[in-house]
């Protein structure tokens, strides 16, 4: 065939051919390094090569350490010399002769071995057949009996040739063993040191290449050659598969994987603290990652708490967040990061990554080590979000206003009215929010209208407020005594009085005291008689309040309310009202009538109202609007629901259910809860919306800080189910219910439970400087003895039933104490919570306990009273008993020892008197027993110098005080002395 | 400037807009009829199937791409990996389109001139399989292979998140085959969309053989000899079939509303989509009353309506503009084929009917779920 014959040029077709194939070629090349290559693989490089660095650093400075180990030194001696006793005693060649002797009695033995397995096996048969033959006895039996037993004679002899061959093997092994016995002993004791070491060369032989054999270096490159890496590559993905928790994938729910680890290979690894990210450690090792921490990297993996796509391999399909916005534009450049829309659980930005802690510990009010969390679900209780947002975990709480039912009575329309306008410029810190003059309600026309809507919620709560009966107050009350009794009796714990108008952030502290109102302006608020009423029965005014009763006297009450009301705000008071425009009351009216009505019927409706019957009309509809029920208790609102949407799985829901309007902000949750707790109203800017359209969200005014604490928070209230990794006891959900009872009524305020709490403290000292003429200085010693007592360990301390009697009725334990324990209006669930709690957190038995035999023969009677007398332990000096008060100052007074018996523990005693530091690090209670000294630190006069028995009577007899006669325990009336000089000489 | 600019593509990119223009240019740039082409030629619109037209042609996609690709919006949507083969299917269709019409007007001239067509000088050659068809079809399979191999490096599949059955994508969109079909639910009932329309799409392609019974053209690529049926072919090519599909990928955009190709696709855009039937239409708006009750009462004008297209409409035609084919069919081929034809261009009706008097349907029985 001809090459005119053909249509197209064929030399021109082959080149074209050439290049198609080089193109094709160079496309596969492309294929396979694409997909080699992977930015992971550089990293574990990376790791690997830091590996060896610091392996190597540490093998030298372990050999250092050895070579100037005096005993490796030692060692090595000896074993110098014990090698060379070796030569001189054993002869090598003697030893030589030894060896190979049992070498040829080896073989011989393994010959045998052979020969005796062949003829077991028939003489097995043997006897198999013998048997058969002689129990059906078709065959000849001699025979087959003299086949058998001869086989059984051989069977015996080879046996015995083989153990003599074991016999001479043992004792020439033997002869060669206790010859070297010492350098063996002597080599032991150096691997023994040398372990460390050689574990690191040995770790450095298998990971650098340098320390490599050739052999083992091809291999490794072998292995992780493209196609061929599939089998197992040096360099792969690290993943950790986590069986108890599972990803949700809508159909069905998948074990988690996580392969973060395959980058952050350094992440449980505490030698990479300073390694540039992705190998840096985990800056909390403690509390995360390791075995032996809560939370083990092999149970939690990573995305657990992060969130993120833990499959993923490479940075930006991770999910990675950046947690400012100059950091994303490093991401941008660096990575070439991107927002991952279609991954919906993005990684928690570093600023909010506490928000992941509360899928798991959503159950307990106080997650340790999660502070930012802890502010933020504190903001939350406190600022009673939950009131207009349902929230599961706060499903209980009471509502976070005060009760609006009896208005009337406590104060006027027109400071109701200022209130209701701008709330801050009467109390700066008030946790009630600003409705008015918002960001979508401040041009002219929307500040008419407000004033109209004030004034119709003003007359609508006065007109339903019903009477509260008020009786006359016994006196006008001394305002000097009730500032006294206010600074002393323990108001702080939850109250202040702060008229400096500094905008704070709040700490967890600060909102302990923030419990109640900061007491201000209350002159201006209210009158006397009413906070009279109130301080003697609060729960007469609101039911629900959380104020609990401090069993005032008629006289302290009086003193408190004159204190009080002593307060007024004039600037607040000068606020113009401005008065009522029936126009816009119309409007107001019309534009509510409309909702249900027709347009004509309205028209035929608003002029037959009277202008009350606007008000009151407009008034409901508007406390409806903005929800003013959902905080306070206002007559004819009972069973509404909440205004607000339910943030229970808020941080769950997706991007894009959020409208951010035309606020220009990042598209993030975060970004968005953030600028709502700025500024609730903002994402109305610039919409056009009727004012009932408008959101409603009133300002907190909160703080950046706060506000990202609260965003923390939001972001963690999601949908998924923790784990099984931590089971919910009975003992943890006693732990969790008892905690939000603390929380609810802020036993924190006064007491340390939990190793937090007892901020009432500075208030104390304050009361003692001002009060008590007490130094600065010497405050920080005594103060502890004026405080109220610190309640950790209090369920190993207390017998459960009086602490039942003693929080529902308390009764006098300190009586130096001027501090009141409160009486709170608890039912028995709660109760009982508070008490399990107590008892859980010390791992106490509920609600029996082991019962002590505390009872006390004559001579054990004798013997305590000796050691409770002045001559020995001198306890009457500082504690009371019965009413027999203590001989000692009263900084140094202790509890009533008469109570003892229903109060304490017996086993808590003895562990008390035993150590009380162990117990206490701050008490004042001497330590009469030595615990580093304990046999020898008793009298040793009574029981022959038996710390236990003294111990055990001395408890035995406290605790049978209680069993004398009752006597009415008086109250001291005398102050303490403020002479300072007297003090310090009582003291000595 | 460029914003106005881009302000009036996007105003002329609205369907009601866009579509009659496009039905308008493809009338005089396909003349089906002697008269349109004549039009055609005063005009110099087959200069378009020259090498110069060519150029223009691909001069003015590209630079209308060039410019698009200077926005954001556009750049966003042309350069996301799954419409990157659209953009490719839009300069295909229309090279192909340039080159075989390029070579059927050539042929025309020469027609003109007396004579034979091109593929008449190839038919005297025989090339051999081997080497010369094997080899260039291993060269094409080599480069369209390492450009596959490129494009899947260079441009990710597409993942998207974990399917949530709650969840659907804002746009949901077919696959780019189905866009076509997908637009047309918008116009009609499921059942006529996804079932009646296709069926007859096959049957009409059977018919084929059978109603063209011109026998000029066969061979070789001619317009002149063969105008009615290759326009017609086109016009369902082009405006039904791939300006459907150019529409559902670059232009439909968050719920399905329709953005221009400079618009931001904001998922908030609003469009007032109250749509009424026929009958209340002449019920409510043309004779002020209240719907009758009996639903033939009610739906009466639209079954009349539907009749007269059906009925009247091939009477009229065969009389008027179709005389000519009529009397080439004959009467039955003549049925069959103007009630395909009427079928296909229900479909631009009825979009005119939506855009302009916002009609849904011209007979409207939900109570036996008949809806037309």
């Amino acid at each position: 065939m001809g090459v005119d014959e053909r249509h197209y040029n064929i030399e021109k077709l082959n080149k074209i051919f050439a290049i198609a194939s080089l193109t094709l070629l160079t496309g596969v090349g492309l294929l396979f390094y694409n997909d080699y290559s992977r930015k992971w693989k550089d990293y574990q490089g990376e790791y690997q090569n830091l590996e060896i660095e610091k392996t190597r650093v540490k093998l030298d400075d372990e050999n250092a350490k050895l070579k100037d180990d005096a005993e490796f030194i030692k060692l090595q001696e000896d074993l110098q010399k014990a090698k060379a006793n070796f030569a001189d005693q054993c002869s090598p060649a003697k030893l030589q002769d030894i060896a190979k002797a049992n070498e040829g009695i080896n073989s011989h033995s393994e010959i045998l071995k052979q020969q005796y397995r062949v003829i077991k096996a028939q003489l097995d048969t043997a006897k198999f057949h013998y048997e058969e033959i002689a129990a059906k006895g078709h065959g000849d039996v001699k025979v087959a009996e003299i086949r058998y037993k001869s086989l059984e004679q051989r069977t015996k002899q080879l046996n015995q040739r083989i153990q003599n061959d074991d016999n001479k093997f043992a004792n020439n092994k033997k002869t060669i063993d206790d010859c070297s016995q010492t350098v063996r002993d002597l080599e032991r004791n150096e691997r023994a040191l040398t372990q460390k070491s050689t574990i690191l060369d040995r770790k450095l032989k298998k990971i650098d290449p340098n320390e490599m054999s050739l052999t083992n270096r091809i291999a490794n490159l072998v292995r992780n050659l493209p196609v061929i890496d599939l089998a197992n590559p040096t360099v792969k993905v690290q993943q950790i598969v986590l069986k108890d928790i599972h990803d949700d994938l809508n159909f069905m729910t998948m074990p988690k994987v996580d392969r973060c680890t395959t980058c952050h290979l350094g992440i449980a690894n505490p030698d990479y603290k300073d390694a540039a990210q992705p190998l840096r450690t985990h800056p909390n090792l403690e509390l995360y990652l390791s075995k032996d921490s809560a939370h083990p990297i092999e149970s939690f993996g990573c995305t657990t708490c992060h969130e993120g796509s833990g499959r993923a391999t490479d940075f930006v399909t991770a999910a990675h967040t950046p947690s400012s916005e100059k950091q994303e534009h490093e991401w941008k450049k660096k990575y070439n990061w991107a927002e991952q829309h279609h991954w919906d659980k993005p990684m928690y930005a570093t600023p909010y990554v506490e928000a992941g802690c509360f899928k798991c510990h959503s159950g307990q009010t106080t997650i340790k080590g999660a502070e930012k969390l802890n502010l933020g679900l504190q903001l939350i209780e406190r600022a009673g979000c939950y009131a207009c947002h349902s929230i599961d975990k706060y499903k209980d709480w009471p509502k976070p206003g005060p009760n609006l039912e009896h208005l009337a009575s406590k104060s006027t329309a027109e400071w109701t009215y200022r209130w209701i306008a701008d709330p801050k410029s009467f109390r700066h810190n008030t946790w009630m929010p600003s409705y008015f003059n918002q960001s979508n309600n401040s041009d002219p026309e929307s500040k008419a209208r407000s004033q109209q809507e004030i004034h119709a919620i003003v007359h609508y709560l006065f007109a339903e407020s019903s009477e509260f009966k008020m009786k006359s107050m016994p006196q006008p009350g001394d305002a000097t005594k009730g500032e006294e009794l206010v600074a002393s009796i323990g108001c702080f714990g939850c109250h202040n009085i702060d008229h400096s108008q500094k905008k704070m952030t709040r700490d967890r502290t600060m909102l302990t005291k923030e419990q109640g109102p900061n007491l201000i302006g209350f002159g201006t608020k209210t009158s006397k008689i009413w906070l009279y009423e109130w301080l003697k029965n609060p729960q007469r005014y609101h039911p629900e309040t959380r104020m609990p009763d401090l069993r005032l006297t008629d006289n302290e009450a009086a003193d408190i309310a004159a204190f009080l009301s002593k307060d007024t705000n004039e600037s607040f008071n000068n606020q113009p009202i401005a008065p009522i425009n029936d126009k816009i009351v119309d409007d107001l009216v019309r534009g509510f009538l409309q909702k249900s009505l027709s347009e004509v019927e309205t028209e035929a409706k608003l002029p037959k109202m009277s202008r009350d019957q606007k008000l009151q009309f407009a008034g409901q509809k508007l406390i409806a609007q903005y929800g003013c029920y959902s905080c306070h208790d206002i007559k004819g609102f009972k069973g509404y629901k909440p205004i607000g949407v339910d943030l229970t799985e808020e941080g769950s829901k997706s991007t894009d259910k959020f409208d951010f309007g035309f606020v220009k902000i990042e598209h993030s949750k975060q970004a968005w809860f953030t600028q709502k707790l700025r500024d609730p109203r903002i994402f109305d800017e610039k919409k056009i919306k009727t004012p009932d359209e408008k959101l409603r969200m009133p300002n907190y005014n909160f703080s950046e800080k706060e506000a990202e604490a609260i965003t923390t928070a939001l972001l963690g209230f999601v949908k998924d189910k923790p784990g099984k990794s931590k089971p919910r006891t009975p003992e943890n959900l006693a732990i969790e219910r008892g905690e939000q009872i603390v929380r609810e009524f802020n036993c924190q305020g006064c007491h340390i439970i939990e190793h937090e709490g007892g901020a009432i403290k500075d208030s104390i000292s304050d009361w003692l400087v001002k009060y008590q003429g007490k130094d600065k200085s010497e405050v920080d010693t005594i103060i502890k003895t004026f405080s109220p007592p610190n309640l950790n360990g209090i369920g190993k301390k207390v017998q459960s039933q009086w602490l039942f009697e003693f929080i529902h009725k308390p009764e006098i334990v300190r009586p130096w104490l001027k501090v009141r324990m409160p009486t709170y209006s608890f039912n028995a669930a709660h109760l009982n919570s508070l008490l399990k709690y107590f008892n859980a957190l010390d791992k106490e038995e509920f609600p029996f306990t082991e019962h002590a035999n505390t009872t006390l023969t004559p001579t054990e009677l004798i013997a305590a009273q000796k050691m409770f007398s002045p001559d020995y332990f001198d306890c009457t000096k500082c504690h009371i008993v019965g009413n027999q008060m203590p001989s000692g100052s009263q900084e140094t007074w202790a509890p009533n020892l008469a109570l003892a018996g229903k109060r304490l523990k017996p086993e808590w005693v003895i562990d008390w008197i035993k150590n009380p530091t162990a117990i206490d690090p701050a008490t004042k209670m001497p330590t009469f027993f030595d615990p580093q000294n304990f046999s020898e630190s008793g009298p040793p006069d009574i029981f022959d110098g038996d710390e236990n028995e003294q111990i055990r009577v001395l408890r035995n007899y406290i605790m049978s005080i209680s069993t004398l006669p009752p006597q009415p325990i008086s109250m001291p009336t005398a102050t303490l002395t403020t002479n300072p000089a007297a003090t310090a000489e009582q003291s000595k | 400037m460029i914003e106005e600019f881009k302000n009036i593509i996007n105003i002329l990119a609205r369907p009601y807009i866009m579509f009659p223009a496009m039905i308008v240019a493809f009338i005089f740039i396909f003349p089906a009829t002697d008269g349109l082409m004549k039009i055609n030629r005063r005009l110099g619109l087959y200069k378009l199937w020259t090498n110069n037209g060519g150029i223009a042609i691909f001069a003015f996609l590209f630079l209308g791409f060039g410019f698009g690709l200077t926005d954001p919006n556009f750049r966003a949507i042309v350069t996301k990996p799954d419409n990157v083969p659209i953009v490719g299917l839009i300069f295909l269709v229309v090279f192909f389109l340039w080159f075989a019409l390029k070579q059927a007007w050539e042929n025309d001239e020469r027609e003109a001139k007396g004579l034979r067509p091109n593929e008449a000088e190839d038919a005297k050659e025989n090339i051999l399989v081997w080497p010369d068809l094997v080899y260039i079809e291993f060269i094409a399979m080599l480069l369209i292979s390492a450009l596959l191999i490129v494009w899947a490096i260079v441009l990710k599949a597409p993942l998207e998140q974990p399917a949530n059955p709650t969840v659907s994508p804002n746009p949901s969109k077919a696959p780019w085959y189905f866009l076509g079909l997908q637009e047309m639910l918008v116009y009609f009932d499921p059942w006529i969309a996804g079932v009646l329309f296709p069926t007859v799409i096959m049957l009409g392609f059977m018919c084929i053989p059978f109603i063209d019974n011109n026998r000029k053209g066969l061979g070789y690529y001619s317009f002149n000899s063969r105008k009615m049926a290759i326009s017609i072919f086109l016009f369902f090519w082009l405006i039904l079939w791939i300006f459907l599909i150019i529409t559902g990928t670059f232009l439909r955009g968050p719920n399905w509303n329709f953005f221009g190709p400079f618009e931001y696709w904001d998922v908030h855009k609003l469009e007032a989509l109250t749509n009424i039937n026929l009958s209340e239409v002449v019920y409510m708006i043309l004779l002020n009353q209240r719907l009758p009750d009996n639903i033939l009462l009610r739906e009466i004008w639209g079954i009349l309506a539907l009749l007269g297209y059906f009925t009247l409409t091939p009477l009229i035609l065969a009389k008027t503009f179709l005389k000519n084919v009529y009397n080439r069919l004959g009467p039955l081929r003549y049925s069959i084929f103007i009630i395909f034809m009427l079928l296909a261009a229900s479909l631009p009706i009825k979009m005119f009917l939506r855009w302009i008097f916002n009609i849904k349907y011209i007979v409207a029985i939900p109570e036996f779920f008949l809806n037309i």
